[in-house]
């Protein structure tokens, strides 16, 4: 019975790398009359094209450009997760309410942003953004913000020697901080005096880059956006495209979010809700200390599957001008890249954010888990 | 249990060893036909998808498929009626004149940018004509075979009439709209890294969102093939102040001959599409037009003229063994009209871009339109 059932695997396998073998075979076949290249080269060449809001330059390869790419595709997806995240659980929270209003709105929102196609709710929101106004007649906040449908700038960090010694001092104070921290809860342990470990850690860390900046010659210094006949220059920019992506994404997926959020939280026994009652917790305490984290492992799978489409969503930036991977991919195969092999190092670079993303959720998962079951 | 189990297994398995034995067998057949065709027509006819050469399946099919623009003022566009016209929409009607006898046997196939040479290594479409430029990889590496150029083209840039744009420098730290997946990008790189000029590119894959950013102020200047853009300046909505309200800088940034694709290693239907491209330019030198088509075929006794008409020369017509009929030209010039008509139609005097003959007028006249003898 066993040998059948090996068998049975190993013919399957074998059809499976035949049909495989047979599919490349055609491809390349297919090729060799076209007499089109079926190799890797391409992405050796230069790439040709510029990237703006990045050092990328153009005699630089394609797979330099494609890294890029992948870099802004993580900068989106990165940053994506963590505020759909956010606003997911406050909107499943939300649509637990007591609260009427609370309630209300919630839902208006989770059941308006669910049920419309992301693409439209990128092209709205970029379309949107386009009608603020042009450079030249741009707002501006006590010179510290520029807005216009160039983008939005805040003040940011300007570099103006070197950070080394800065981030060497910092390290020492994270350090600093994590002891703290250890000795708090050691403390608490000990005493059962309240921890407040945030409070003191956090005071040592903020006074050790305070004592870092000046030691390290204060390497860098505030640089205020400037508006300029073009843009700005100085400060931080969040680019028109970026930012209706961005937001578009998070809205979308925060909604699915909301929806994985309130059914976890139903799915947490009742007789919890009753027992933290019977205990006198408040609203919050109950839950920070009772329902949440019990909610949360319940919610992981299905959260990592949203942290995954919204990743894979990304590319629909193509419809706005915003350069991630699946638009680099596009110039590159029209600027005489082969499309097979150029979409098959696109599903590589995708697979990769995809493999990455499941990593960390199930390293999360494998943590949260009731120990013993 | 476990019985049926192994049933349902042992059946799943039968299926899909029948799927593959199925695959496995038009894999055979697939080679086989390879082969015929190789051994078989040694190399004239070339080899397309089913074993033949595309001429030979257009005429099956009765229709040619011509990979288009849909958003190009000009050259080409689709109309409210769902109809297409435009230059290179003529030049798709002059390819299926020539080769089916009838302009209106084309199947239009309207493509981005980025699609067009997949589509065209794919066999979705018979021939390219959509204002594509003729470059060494896109001959090499996208394994397109580019025929004569009907347009010669260079890419400018494009400003609202109000700015006080005048060169390219002036442009210094600008944003700079573009089409994603054309030779503009590049040579936009190309010509400003060059000149040291700082700019910021803003690519999009269809004209639309790329106007509406370029109205709302999201970029300073708009880069295209100077016929791209005098075509979108014609149309230019009243709204924005028409096409006074945009002003195309002088500069020339870069050579563009635009012209047809067909896949490469189809020499029968490449030597089609080129004679029914070249044929019209013939017909503008001999001084051959839609009206008097007819009338030159009997009367002319211009033996050049006689030749391209296929009016018969001591009772035999000159065919000069593209596959084509010997009257081909006289269809198509019938039919669609000769390069000049063509050209004043759609993008000319005759036309609301209004455009100069420039580099596109006859050989005769200054310009590089010059097509090899027809004899």
């Amino acid at each position: 019975m066993r040998v059948l059932r090996w068998a049975f695997q190993a013919v399957f396998l074998f059809l499976v790398v035949a049909f495989l073998l047979y599919i490349w075979g055609n491809l390349t076949g297919n090729f060799e009359r076209l007499g089109i290249r079926t190799d890797f080269r391409y992405l050796r060449q230069p790439a040709g094209f510029a990237i703006p809001d990045s050092d990328f330059r153009s005699s630089q390869s394609i797979f330099q450009a494609l890294l890029q790419g992948a870099q802004n595709t993580a900068k989106v997806a990165f940053i994506g997760i963590l505020l759909a995240t956010l606003l997911g659980v406050i909107a499943g929270v939300a649509r637990l309410s007591t609260n009427w209003l609370v309630r209300r709105t919630a839902a208006l929102y989770v059941e308006t942003f669910r049920n419309i196609p992301v693409l439209l709710i990128i092209i709205f929101l970029w379309s949107g953004l386009l009608q603020l106004p042009a450079i030249g007649e741009g707002r501006e906040w006590l010179g510290l913000m520029s807005v216009s449908n160039r983008g939005i700038v805040v003040p940011w960090f300007e570099r103006t020697g070197s950070v080394a010694v800065f981030l060497a001092v910092a390290l020492v104070a994270l350090l600093a901080a994590a002891a703290v921290w250890v000795w708090r809860t050691r403390r608490f342990d000990r005493t059962g005096e309240p921890p407040r470990r945030l409070r003191f850690a956090g005071g040592v860390f903020l006074a050790g880059l305070i004592v870092a900046f000046f030691l390290s010659g204060q390497p860098f210094t505030i640089s205020l956006p400037e508006t300029g006949r073009f843009g700005t220059t100085g400060g931080f920019r969040l680019a028109t495209e970026y930012a209706a992506l961005l937001i578009a994404l998070v809205l979308y997926t925060g909604s699915h979010i909301a929806e994985i959020v309130r059914g976890a939280i139903l799915a947490v026994h009742k007789g919890q809700t009753e027992a933290s009652n019977a205990l006198g917790l408040s609203g919050v305490q109950r839950l920070r200390y009772v329902v949440l984290p019990q909610a949360f492992r319940v919610s992981i799978p299905p959260m990592a599957n949203q942290y995954l489409n919204l990743t894979k969503n990304s590319s629909l930036a193509v419809a706005i001008g915003y350069y991630e991977l699946t638009r680099i991919t596009g110039i590159s195969i029209s600027q005489g890249g082969p499309a097979p092999q150029a979409i098959f190092v696109l599903m590589l670079f995708y697979l990769m954010f995809s493999l990455f993303i499941a990593l960390v959720t199930n390293l999360l998962n494998r943590k949260l888990e009731i120990p013993g079951r | 249990m476990p019985r049926r189990r192994l049933i349902i297994t042992g059946l799943v398995l039968v299926v899909i060893s029948l799927l593959a034995a199925g695959c496995f067998h038009s894999d055979d057949e697939g080679n086989g036909n390879g082969q015929a065709a190789q051994t078989g027509t040694d190399g004239d006819t070339g080899e397309g998808q089913e074993g033949g050469s595309v001429f030979q399946q257009v005429q099956d099919r009765g229709e040619v498929v011509c990979g288009v623009n849909e958003a190009v003022p000009g050259f080409g566009v689709s109309t409210e009626g769902g109809e297409y016209e435009g230059f290179d929409i003529d030049y798709c009607r002059v390819i299926a004149a020539a080769v089916l006898g009838d302009p209106n046997a084309v199947s239009f196939s309207p493509l981005t940018a980025e699609q067009r040479f997949t589509a065209l290594q794919s066999g979705e479409i018979d021939v390219l004509v959509r204002n594509t430029t003729f470059t060494s990889s896109r001959d090499g590496a996208e394994g397109a075979r580019f025929l004569h150029t009907t347009y010669y083209d260079g890419q400018g840039m494009m400003v609202r009439a109000d700015s006080e744009y005048q060169t390219l420098e002036d442009l210094n730290g600008a944003t700079i709209c573009v089409l994603s997946g054309t030779t503009t990008e590049l040579n936009l790189e190309t010509v400003f890294s060059a000149q040291g000029i700082e700019y910021s590119p803003l690519p999009f894959e269809e004209n639309d969102p790329l106007q509406q950013a370029f109205i709302q102020g999201r970029c300073d200047a708009w880069t295209s093939d100077i016929s791209q853009l005098a075509g979108v300046r014609s149309a230019w909505p009243e709204n924005q102040g028409g096409p006074e309200g945009l002003r195309i800088l002088e500069e020339i940034m870069s050579k563009e001959p635009l012209g047809p694709a067909v896949r490469d290693g189809d020499d029968q239907w490449a030597d089609a599409v080129n004679w029914a491209v070249l044929s019209t330019i013939l017909a503008e030198e001999l001084g051959v037009t839609s009206e008097n088509v007819d009338q030159m075929a009997e009367e002319s006794q211009d033996p050049d003229v006689q030749r391209l008409l296929g009016a018969p020369v001591e009772g035999e017509p000159f065919d000069p063994g593209l596959g084509l009929d010997p009257d081909f030209a006289a269809t198509v010039i019938r039919e669609v009209g000769n390069y000049g008509e063509i050209f004043d139609r759609n993008i000319g005097t005759g036309s609301s871009l209004g455009l100069d003959r420039g580099l596109n007028a006859l050989w005769t006249d200054g310009g590089l339109q010059y097509a090899p003898p027809y004899r």
